[in-house]
């Protein structure tokens, strides 16, 4: 393979193009699963989300424009701002930015696809269905109504019969699969998948921002899914979680939601501030001030982001000094907040900025978000939350920040990307057009409506009254509201117009020095002829040949002899090569699943539970398919990686790519477990109608079972993989792990059968405690004979034993939280 | 323009029945304080971030100094120096107002209940058992009056803008605000939680009396 | 990855440590205290002792963190690492003031 000549850039194009290339025609859209193209499907998918949701802004706006202005009634009025907030929170804010990471990120770590390519096109397909169903149930009129952060009892079955809370609740938390999925993608792409020599503290500014969100997504998504989950089986199946007097407490919901629901807020901004890290020092041609500061603020701000979620709660009667606890937190949340902004504006001072159109777009975000983060301190006032809370000071403080804080620096990130992302500089000049009008547009709909909430106008109710006191306010409001909604179509028409229409650019434009701006534009479906080796943070501005090197596969993995994907995993801190990793070819598998899993979420709606399992079967059976795709039955020894560099294949490494997956998404379960047993302490302590009238005995067989299951499982797997990394027959050690987990399953089974599951919250929390371990003992069992047939099948050997290492962490799991849970289900009954 | 003109003229014709600045107690009149306080911060530190932000497009390009030294000035003594020095401060000063309007037992504190739901309130009166009235809480002004806030559907929060904060009801639970009235007179009180489709119209009046009139409120003699 | 863990431990100590307090304050608050005949005095000691216990932590992270055992190979992680064992230090002084400056259960 050394021995052929060195490939010209054309050639290498050539031999790298037919296998990165997509299936042709329709197919390929579904079965693609390359980041360039789920990025752009995800950026227009979310884009149309933005539009949606900007409609029912309109239409807001036009019903409070004045008292007389009133065309809907309450339910309909109530259903449009529940859609509104769900819309522009999970249909368009997360999805944007992740739709933005899914194209830049490879390309900016220098790498060729982002780590489970597969779970890309899962996620976003996960997405597009959710959102579908979403905006098919407003338009049939059955959407939520309760208000995005659907409070029980009001969404309990009695206070809000129909389908349209369980289509909020199922429909959410399926178009959460994409935001995990994102997230799990994200944290071992930055870890593992960078350019050689590309050290943490050589990472892209906005690579560590999205590491930072992307373990943010796996720690705060977990409780609200946990919530909507116990909340859907309470509407299904009377289990009274919310209800106080069988000892339920509307309260948990509130703590669940905002343990989601406050580092959400942050999880929006952060990629923004990540953005503005990367876009600022390029506009005033300098270096970003303050890297390592910056990234701990990101971190700190992060952390902190978990410590204020009571600041939303500042009214529900909880005592000064549980409130005293958050408000402090709120204010020191701040303190990153101010050191990222200062950090930027001494990076203006630094250099010499230039007023191109994603700077304008960052003064914007300036002027617009500290003013938000200014009234957010406020609000973070307990006393003065007593007053604001719930009214359109709270909205319009909101606004400041999302719109201000996000929706601003991620039109400045489209302006700026926009040659990476079409391959077209921009020609029409509309674009200073439309800022203009947005800023006008914005700040005259929302700045005085801070006065309006001081002056008692509530949030959410369905028209303005006469002499009020705010009918001007409001009548401002709207009619500034419409020209921001011009503003904002004036940019997507501008980026439209530019994309289709303007003249091809030249590569790198604003002179970045990083590596997104080495691939030639349009990006290649490979994103990198081969993988550089980098040596400070701004690749490009040491070395301004590095393209044409990459191009000419002088990096590693230049001299695609395999013919299959291939890029290059590195070690996490410093980056040296480790193994090569082969990616999938494409795949209609994740669309199937997407299709799947979006019945077996939607089949509850409507009480089809037959559906549902049958489904759930579909679901396991294409996950097996989709695992049984990778491998190789053959050991491939070290391979030549380029540079005079041998490494293994992804197959034969000890920690493989689904294990460092399995390990965030166990992270991600974990926190969910984690939810799960801080809601039966909240329970205890805090509802009303505590203790319950009958505690579940724990008796012996329980307790017997779940020992010998714990022993038996973890132990099995061991030796069966001490004996696959010797060659030898695992069979019976692997039965004996899988009876273990048999066992696991069966002492959670005794819980039911000593509770009734509608009786009172402790024995509706136990069953989910009960529940969660069945579940993971039968992931666990499954994945024990999925590891059986590919050991029959030649998949696994004394050097491929990478799959044993996967199995393992997941019986791991299973066995740590049947402890836990178990014991803490049955800890009272010990107790008593 | 005309709309911008006319706005606060209209603010200064004082519709200010639910206004949380135009207190008629001790407890908003705190909270007023605060935001004013606030306000004037708030628009310094705009200001000044501002003009730091157009200050260095007008700067005449000299040569930048380190970053060491940026970082210093910038992270080291504004971001964190400034930010932290501020913030202290409010937020000592948040709790120590946040004290003095909680519901500490007293002499001469009036308890009433008030009971929300969906879509009215009904205001019973420990004084005077069995007296109930629906959409008006009675109190004796100039008294500190601790209101008993529950629930009998969904979540409500019991609002008196021109008195104190609110606070919610929440069923299972009962929460307690105190408020106070400087002066007899009547003031709108509104429930401030969503909480369905007749929230819009989730009102309730405060009457507070003067001594006299509030004796005769206990004894029945006053509707 | 321990340079993942170095950066990251010192908050999300103080994280867990905060919400335990929090949790303890609920516990003390509750009806469950005084039912098993405490008294709101000694939940106040137990805060107070709490709090004192998570700034010790910090303080031990800290000092931890320095040490030729336990620093990182990457001088940039380092000064990193002990950036955030301050901010985490100073959160959680500051997060946990109100134990001993608000009034307990009202």
């Amino acid at each position: 393979m050394t021995d052929k000549p060195r490939l010209t850039a054309l050639r290498l194009h050539k031999a790298l193009h037919p296998i990165w290339k997509n299936d042709p025609g329709w197919k390929g859209r579904f079965t693609t699963v390359n980041n360039n193209d789920i990025g752009t499907m995800f950026i227009l998918g979310a884009t149309g989300m933005f539009l949606a949701g900007g409609i029912l802004a309109m239409l807001i706006r036009a019903q409070l424009a004045s008292p007389r202005s009133v065309f809907m009634g309450p339910e309909v009025y109530n259903q449009i701002f529940t859609m509104h907030g769900t819309i522009m929170m999970f249909l368009f804010a997360i999805p944007f930015f992740e739709a933005l990471t899914v194209f830049l990120l490879p390309g900016m770590l220098g790498t060729r696809d982002l780590a489970f390519p597969r779970l890309s096109s899962y996620g976003f397909w996960c997405y597009m269905i959710g959102a579908t169903i979403m905006i098919l149930a407003l338009v049939a009129g059955v959407a939520p109504d309760g208000g995005w952060f659907m409070y029980p009892p009001l969404s309990s079955s009695a206070f809000s019969p129909g389908i349209n809370t369980d289509i909020w609740l199922l429909g959410i938390s399926f178009i959460e699969i994409s935001a995990i999925g994102a997230a799990v993608e994200v944290v071992v792409t930055v870890l593992r998948y960078r350019a050689v020599g590309m050290t943490l503290d050589r990472l892209p500014i906005f690579a560590w921002y999205m590491l930072v969100v992307a373990v943010m997504i796996l720690t705060a998504f977990p409780p609200m899914i946990l919530g909507s989950l116990i909340l859907e089986l309470e509407r299904a199946f009377d289990m009274p979680f919310f209800q106080a007097e069988h000892g339920g407490d509307s309260l948990l919901w509130q703590h669940l939601f905002w343990l989601f629901g406050h580092p959400e807020v942050y999880i929006i901004f952060l990629p923004a501030a990540g953005v503005i890290s990367m876009i600022l020092p390029v506009m005033a041609r300098t270096t970003l001030l303050g890297y390592g500061w910056v990234v701990a603020a990101a971190i700190s701000l992060a952390v902190l982001s978990f410590g204020l979620w009571v600041h939303h709660m500042f009214t529900t009667g909880i005592p000064h000094m549980g409130l005293a606890f958050f408000s402090a937190v709120s204010t020191l949340v701040a303190v990153p907040t101010g050191v990222q902004i200062f950090a930027w504006i001494g990076t203006l001072w630094k250099g010499r900025p230039e007023l191109h159109l994603p700077m304008l777009w960052i003064l914007g975000f300036f002027v617009t978000f500290v003013m938000g983060g200014l009234t957010g301190v406020m609000v973070a006032m307990v006393p003065f939350d007593w007053q604001a809370h719930d009214t359109y000071f709270v909205v319009a403080h909101l606004h400041y920040v999302l719109i201000g804080g996000y929706v601003f620096p991620m039109i400045a990130a489209v302006y700026y990307w926009l040659p990476v992302l079409t391959g077209r500089k921009r020609f029409f000049r509309m674009g200073e057009v439309a800022f203009w009008l947005v800023m006008a547009g914005f700040h005259g709909t929302f700045l005085l409506l801070h006065w309006a909430g001081l002056l008692g106008m509530r949030r959410r109710i369905d028209s303005i009254e006469a002499g009020s006191g705010w009918e001007g306010i409001n009548l401002l409001a709207s009619i500034s509201g419409f020209v921001l909604a011009i503003g904002f179509a004036l940019v997507i028409l501008d980026v439209a117009v530019n994309a289709f229409v303007a003249v091809r650019g030249r590569r790198n434009p604003w002179n970045a020095g990083t590596l997104e701006w080495a691939t030639p534009i349009p990006g290649p479906a490979y994103n990198v002829a081969s993988i550089p080796v980098v040596a400070s943070r701004y690749p490009l501005h040491d070395n301004p040949g590095l393209p044409v090197q990459i191009a000419r596969g002088e990096g590693f993995l230049g001299n695609p002899v395999r013919n299959r994907r291939e890029t290059l995993a590195v070690s996490v801190a410093r980056a040296e090569p480790e193994f090569i990793a082969v990616f999938p070819q494409n795949s209609i598998i994740p669309f199937a699943m997407a299709v799947v899993t979006s019945v077996m979420f939607m089949a509850p709606v409507w009480k089809w539970y037959g559906l549902m399992l049958a489904s759930a079967l579909g679901v396991t059976a294409l996950a097996m398919c989709w695992a049984w795709q990778g491998g190789s039955r053959r050991d491939e020894g070290l391979l030549d990686a380029g540079r005079g560099v041998s490494l293994p294949p992804h197959t034969e490494v000890p920690c493989p790519p689904g294990w460092w997956g399995s390990l965030f998404l166990l992270l991600a379960d974990g926190v969910l477990f984690g939810s799960l047993l801080f809601g039966y302490a909240f329970l205890w302590t805090v509802a009303p109608n505590w203790p319950p009238p009958a505690i579940l005995e724990p008796g012996g067989l329980g307790p017997v079972l779940a020992a010998g299951g714990v022993v038996l499982a973890c132990a099995g797997i061991r030796l069966a993989d001490r004996a696959i990394r010797k060659a030898g027959v695992p069979w019976i050690r692997l039965g004996a792990s899988l009876a273990g987990l048999a066992a696991l399953g069966a002492a959670a089974w005794t819980v039911f059968g000593g509770t009734t599951h509608d009786a009172h919250a402790y024995d509706a929390t136990l069953w989910v405690i009960a529940g969660y371990v069945v579940f993971h003992a039968g992931v666990a069992g499954l994945m024990v004979l999925f590891l059986m047939a590919r050991i029959r099948a030649g998949y696994v050997s004394a050097r491929r034993f990478g799959d044993a290492r996967v199995v393992r962490l997941w019986i791991d799991y299973a066995a740590l939280t049947a402890i836990l849970g178990l014991g803490a289900a049955w800890l009272p009954g010990w107790l008593a | 323009m005309v709309i911008g003109g006319t706005t606060p003229l209209m603010l200064a014709g004082c519709e200010d029945r639910l206004s949380a600045l135009h207190p008629a107690g001790p407890a908003a009149a705190l909270i007023a304080t605060l935001w004013w306080v606030m306000l004037a911060g708030a628009a310094a530190i705009l200001v000044l971030v501002l003009v730091l932000l157009a200050l260095a497009f007008r700067r005449g390009g000299g040569p930048s100094a380190g970053d060491s030294r940026g970082e210093a000035v910038w992270i080291k003594g504004l971001g964190l120096g400034f930010t932290m020095t501020v913030l202290a401060a409010l937020t000592a000063w948040g709790l120590w107002i946040g004290e003095r309007l909680l519901p500490r037992p007293g002499p001469g504190v009036v308890a009433v209940e008030a009971q929300g739901r969906q879509w009215a309130w009904r205001f019973t009166y420990p004084d005077a058992p069995g007296r109930v009235t629906e959409g008006a809480l009675h109190i004796p002004a100039g008294r500190p009056v601790d209101v008993r806030i529950t629930s009998a559907d969904v979540i409500h929060s019991f609002w008196v803008p021109r008195l104190a904060g609110k606070l919610d009801a929440i069923p299972g639970h009962v929460n307690v605000l105190r408020i106070q009235a400087w002066a007899p007179g009547e003031y709108a009180g509104l429930g401030a939680e969503f909480n369905g489709p007749g929230y819009r119209r989730h009102h309730f009046t405060v009457v507070a009396h003067d001594a006299a009139a509030w004796d005769a409120f206990l004894a029945g003699e006053t509707p | 990855m321990s340079d993942i863990l170095r950066l990251s431990l010192p908050l999300t100590v103080w994280i867990a440590a905060f919400s335990a307090v929090y949790g303890l304050e609920g516990v003390v608050c509750s009806d469950r205290w005084t039912g098993a005949g405490l008294t709101l005095g000694q939940g106040r000691a137990a805060l107070v002792a709490a709090g004192a216990l998570a700034i010790a932590l910090q303080l031990a992270l800290l000092a931890g963190l320095r040490l030729p055992r336990f620093a990182s190979a990457l001088p940039w992680v380092q000064r990193t690492a002990a950036i955030l064992a301050g901010v985490a230090l100073v959160a959680t002084v500051w997060s946990l003031v109100p134990v001993v400056a608000t009034s307990l259960c009202l």
